[in-house]
Parts: C-alpha cells; structure tokens; sequence
C-alpha cells in the first residue's frame, strides 16, 4: 500500500515535467505541420486573418505557382547531385584512409593522422573566401566538379572510420592475406562489411549535410539552374516576400526527403551524432 | 610489425590515404594559409590587379564600426545561445534519460529540426512569425501579447532568431547528454538513494561531475558553432533590421561576395580564426585543468 502511494505520488510530481516536455514537443512539430497543411491552403487562405492550422481546402495550386516562379526541378537536380555525388565517393575514401590508419603500420602514420584531425579545427567560415578563389580561379565556378571536390575529404569521417576498424581482430585480415586477396581486396571484401553501421551512419550523415548546406553552394554557383534547393530556395523567398503559398511548398519539398531518411534511419542519426557530436 | 616480408602492404597505406591527404591539403591547408596572404592584399572577385597592401586591411578594421557592431552581436549571440542550450538540454536530458516509450517518442521529436536546412527553419518560422499570416502571431495575440513584429525588430528580433537557432539544434544535445547520462553507474544513484539523496542533489554530485568531458565537448562545439553563425540570420533577416543581427560571417559575406573586396573579407575571417582559436585554447585549458580536479 505504500508503496503504490509512492507510486503514485511520484507520477503526480512528475505530471508537471510531462506538461513541458510536451509542449516543448509541440513548438518542434509545430512549424513543420502547419508548413505542410499551409503548403496546400488556396492563396486566399494563407493571407486571410485569422489564419487558419487546417486547410479548409486542399489544392496544389503553389505548388505550380513554385514551379512557374523558380526552376524548381532543377533545383531538386542539383541538390541530389549535389547530396549523392559528394557523399559517396567522400564515404569510400575516408573509409580507405580511416582503414589505412587503422590496420597498417606505416611510417609517418600518427603525424599524418594528427594533420586530419588538425584540419577537422579550421573552420569552414574561415577559408571559405580563398577556396572559393582557388575552385572559381581553376574554372569550376558553377559546375557539378566546384560544388563537390571540396567536400569529398571529410576529417571526422576519417576520424569515425579509424575507431570502427581498429577494434577489429587481426586474424581477419592475416586469413585472408594467406589466401592470397591483394591488398585492396582485404579492405574491399573482407573489412569493409564488418564496418557496415559506421558505412551506414556516414552516408546517412553526408546526404543531410550535403542536402542542408547552404554556405558553400550560395558561394559556388550563380546560374539560377545551378543552384541547389536550399540556397535556391533561401534567394526566392528572401527577394519576393509576398509568395508565401510557394514558399511553403519548397519548404516542404525540401524537408521530405530528409524526413524519410529520418524515419528510416534514425538509429544510424542518433548513433553518428552521438559519435561524432556533428553540428548543423 | 611482420609486413616487412611482405613488400607490396609497404606502398599500399600511403597509396589508401593519399586520395584524402591530397584534397584535404588543396581544399582545406592550401586556402587556410592563402587566408593569411590575402588578407595582405587589395584584390577583387576577379582576382584582377592584386595590390600588396600589408597589414592595411588590419589598420580598416580598427576603424571599421560594422566589424566592432559584428562583433559584439556574435559575442552576444554566443553569450546568449551556449547557456541557454546547454542549461535546456541538460534539463531536458535528465528529465528523459529512462529508456521508456514516452521519453524515446519525445527524444525522437525532439530530433527531428536537424533534418530542417536554415533554409527551412527560415521559411517557416518567418512565416509562422509573420505579423500578418503567422499563426503563432496570432495565438500570442490571443494571449494578449500587443502587435509587435517579431521579425523586423530592432531590440526583440535578435532574440526571436537565437530561438530559432536553439530550436534546430538542441535536439542534437540532448541526444549526445542522454547518451552520457545513460553510462552513468546505477550503483552511485542506488548509494545515494541510500544517503536520502534528492533527486536535484543526485544530478549536481552524480550526474553532471560524471558526464563533465560530455559537458565540455557540447559547450566547445556550440560555441564554436556560435562564432561561426550565418545560415540562420542569411536565411531569416539578413543582418536586419539595422545591422542588430548581423554577425562577424554574415559581415565577412557582404565584403566578399556583395562588394567583392576579397582582401578585406578575408583580413576578417583572419580575426574570426584568432578569436576561434583563443577561446578553443581557453576553453580547453580549463577543461583539462577541471577534469584534473576530479
């Protein structure tokens, strides 16, 4: 008896705690669910007053006006070039560089290993002016080549890469060198899939980056059907401020992808985060 | 180790970590260092006629009032966004530690703005800000609050935008403070259930000098952030209204890429990096010099 008075004395206590944590819920859903319900409310609507949560009407009229205002498509284009272009090769290679710093002894391997992890400390905002000189100084103003190249090598990746193969046994890969696989085979074949959720969690993590980035695809590209959908849209909506209704319907196509991605792989987004304490 | 028999693994790393060593070194070394010289020069966006200026640019910007202005918004904004997330994360965190089905809904939630660009996190929030079709306007209005505009204000919209950046981001927090309160030792909650210990006085003397490299890390990696901010005011206000939002990068963006003087921009990025490193430098001392103490 009591001990079920504890019980419940503790639940009332904490009946408060679970008012704020809901409600903190509800500002974080709040914006994206009325930017979707309000994606899909005729033009009338969005600028009556009082402004409506629900769509009393469901029409996809700004979604065209979108498409007939900014070249939308193309923006979705580029930034899937954009997320998927950067993201694999830059995944494979860190994950070659992580696996060499991991499983050989070389000579110069820590003081190489300290150069990737020092340059994980420059930031971004810093050398942004002169790389975007050097990438536009060599001709790759606006093209698919200036936009990805500088975000193939990725520190940190290096860094989550190194942790996830050195624990590995060694038996693993002294098996396979007597069974005569060449070097690269070993890696390939053999201790690549053994490191498949730190694979997974790096994908995962280069495809939102890439998605979300705004800085250097604003700096890199000029032509409107080379932008991406986040610098692209964040032009639209900042030189025309009264295209609410499209507005709406870019930022929602913007966050779709991502939101899949969410729920798909949520375990792999909580787990880098936690490992790599990634910043957006 | 035993690869010396075997001459073909003595070339094989240095071939495997070539690929990342060479581009880190073009897209990250090379224009760190070509930083430094260019903040030496006059020089345009066409890079056309460079000058030799010396450490005229340095000179500008003590005179220069935008930089001084640019400056103490992003000091502002660091002193206020690092407290306020890390005091609401850690708060947060304790309060959802357990793994029940409540707490990983509302961590889940509470995830979810990462997935949102600024570009996002700007369209929304001003439109829902907006003192016309914005529906929190209008809720707040109902709660009585006078008309004011959230997003054109000289003294609230400074505010208004820190919000929007703790929004996207302490989700992120959270995840990482859960994580470490979760490698807490149950025995030391358990002995100090036994000495009649508080709940608020279990989280001072167990959790919190338990998680402190965690602490730490977060409170170094938001500040960082923090004196890097520019997604969030390019894609809300701009720098506005009258330059209460505009911070060193944001600063740095107008010289370089709307009145192209390259060199310029970059003498500031120079000081931004300087201010970085002095501030990682002391943050860290005093990290290693507190984790001694315990």
């Amino acid at each position: 008896m009591n001990s079920l008075n504890r019980k419940v004395k503790k639940i009332i206590l904490n009946i408060p705690i679970y008012i704020i944590l809901i409600f903190l819920a509800i500002i974080v859903i709040m914006p994206i669910l009325w930017m979707l319900l309000s994606s899909f409310k005729p033009k009338g609507e969005i600028i009556s007053y009082p402004p409506t949560f629900f769509p009393s009407k469901f029409t996809t009229e700004n979604y065209v006006r979108l498409a007939k205002r900014v070249k939308i498509f193309d923006f979705v284009r580029n930034s899937v070039i954009y997320a998927v272009f950067s993201t694999i090769p830059s995944v494979l290679l860190c994950s070659l560089a992580g696996y060499a710093f991991a499983r050989y002894n070389f000579k110069g391997r820590s003081v190489l290993f300290i150069l990737v992890l020092a340059t994980m400390m420059i930031p971004f905002q810093v050398i942004m002016i002169p790389l975007f000189l050097i990438v536009s100084g060599v001709g790759m103003y606006d093209t698919y080549w200036g936009l990805i190249l500088p975000r193939i090598a990725v520190p940190i990746s290096v860094f989550m890469m190194r942790s996830a193969f050195v624990v590995l046994p060694k038996e693993l890969e002294e098996a396979s060198r007597i069974d005569g696989l060449s070097e690269f085979g070993i890696f390939w074949r053999i201790m690549l899939p053994q490191v498949k959720p730190t694979f997974v969690t790096l994908v995962i993590l280069g495809v939102n980056a890439a998605w979300n980035d705004l800085m250097w695809p604003l700096l890199i590209t000029g032509d409107m059907s080379m932008r991406t959908l986040s610098n692209g849209l964040a032009m639209f909506v900042g030189t025309d401020t009264s295209e609410h209704g499209p507005a709406f319907a870019g930022g929602l196509i913007a966050v779709i992808p991502m939101l899949i991605l969410y729920l798909f792989g949520q375990k792999y987004f909580v787990r880098g985060t936690v490992t790599s304490g990634i910043k957006a | 180790m035993a690869n010396k028999k075997i001459p073909r693994t003595a070339i094989m790393p240095y071939l495997f970590v070539a690929p990342v060593l060479i581009l880190l070194f073009v897209f990250n070394i090379l224009p760190l260092l070509s930083a430094f010289i260019i903040s030496l020069f006059d020089i345009s966006i066409t890079l056309g006629q460079p000058k030799f200026i010396g450490l005229e640019n340095f000179i500008e910007i003590i005179g220069d009032s935008r930089f001084w202005n640019s400056l103490k918004i992003t000091l502002k904004w660091t002193a206020v966004e690092v407290p306020l997330q890390v005091i609401l994360a850690l708060i947060l965190s304790a309060a959802l530690t357990d793994n029940s089905l409540f707490n990983r809904i509302i961590r889940g939630i509470y995830f979810l703005p990462i997935i949102c660009s600024a570009t996002v996190v700007g369209i929304m929030w001003k439109l829902i800000l907006h003192s016309n079709i914005g529906y929190i306007s209008y809720l707040l209005r109902l709660l009585g609050f006078e008309n004011i505009n959230l997003m054109n204000s000289p003294t609230v919209t400074f505010y208004v935008i820190v919000f929007m950046s703790i929004w996207k981001t302490f989700g992120i927090s959270v995840t990482i403070f859960v994580s470490a309160m979760q490698s807490v030792p149950k025995s030391l909650y358990e002995a100090a259930e036994l000495d009649n210990a508080g709940k608020i006085r279990q989280f001072f003397s167990i959790t919190l000098p338990y998680i402190s490299p965690t602490l730490w890390f977060i409170i170094m990696t938001r500040l960082i952030s923090s004196l890097q901010v520019f997604d969030i005011v390019y894609t809300t206000t701009g720098g506005g209204p009258n330059f209460t939002t505009e911070t060193l990068v944001t600063y740095i963006y107008t010289r370089a890429f709307e009145v192209y003087r390259m060199g310029y921009a970059s003498a500031v990025s120079v000081c931004l990096f300087f201010i970085i490193l002095i501030i990682t430098v002391i943050l860290y001392s005093r990290m290693l010099k507190q984790e001694k103490e315990y």
